[in-house]
């Protein structure tokens, strides 16, 4: 029994051997040598693994910089009174 | 989970990239982009912990060349220009050139439907999977796609 999603044998029939001759066109295939996929994902895996290093360091300079001004402006309030 | 070391990785590249390439190849009609597609589906399957078996990777490489496809169709309507550039495969014979014609005249999520259910043979689940589509969508998807495939062999005269 066929189902309402179904089309009759002849059209099914068509519609496989159609693409049995998509499937067989010529093509020119130029994908890469697999070698040289395979460093550039060790490159970017390295890169990946640096990044993932340096992103704590990263987040932490802001804090820093402002650590440092505010410690810049305290000892500037602090010396007030002896650079009048 | 488990990495391809590069002896496995230069097997496995041997044994799905022509299929990938072709099923790109189809889907965008742009050999230019089918070389980026499969490439870049090959570097995140090394860069991502995929299941170990050989038909988990098969399934992430259709999934991530499908959305990369995706990805393209959004970008080529605002630059249509770009498809020009493309290395562009002829077919030397006229009837291949027909089959080839008829089949760019589907839209291309039919295109990738047909291709992944005829020539990969894969289940309604598997094609889910790969289009990034829900699996009780697909039985009426393909449906759709194969009806509008007859209707355009039947106008244009092609015999099985």
């Amino acid at each position: 029994m066929t189902s309402w999603f179904d089309l009759n044998e002849d059209d099914e029939r068509a519609v496989a051997a159609f693409m049995t001759r998509v499937a067989a066109l010529p093509s020119a295939m130029g994908a890469a040598d697999p070698m040289q996929v395979w460093w550039k994902a060790q490159l970017l895996r390295r890169w990946d693994a640096e990044r993932r290093v340096h992103a704590p360091l990263d987040a932490i300079q802001p804090l820093e910089i402002a650590a440092g001004l505010g410690t810049a402006a305290f000892l500037l309030y602090l010396s007030l009174p002896y650079l009048r | 989970m488990a990495r391809l070391d590069e002896g496995a990785f230069t097997s496995f590249y041997g044994r799905a990239t022509r299929a990938l390439w072709s099923y790109v190849y189809r889907v965008t009609g742009n050999a230019a982009d089918a070389d980026d597609i499969v490439q870049e589906a090959f570097l995140r399957l090394l860069r991502a912990e995929v299941g170990a078996s050989e038909e988990d990777r098969r399934r992430y490489l259709y999934r991530i060349a499908s959305n990369l496809i995706v990805d393209r169709w959004r970008i080529g309507r605002h630059e249509e220009g770009s498809r020009a550039r493309g290395r562009e495969v002829q077919p030397a014979a006229d009837i291949d050139r027909d089959i080839a014609h008829t089949f760019a005249e589907l839209a291309p999520r039919e295109r990738a439907l047909l291709w992944l259910a005829y020539v990969e043979e894969d289940s309604h689940e598997e094609i889910a999977s790969s289009l990034g589509l829900r699996r009780g969508s697909i039985k009426v998807l393909l449906f759709r796609a194969r009806r509008r495939l007859r209707d355009l062999l039947r106008a244009k005269g092609i015999q099985s």
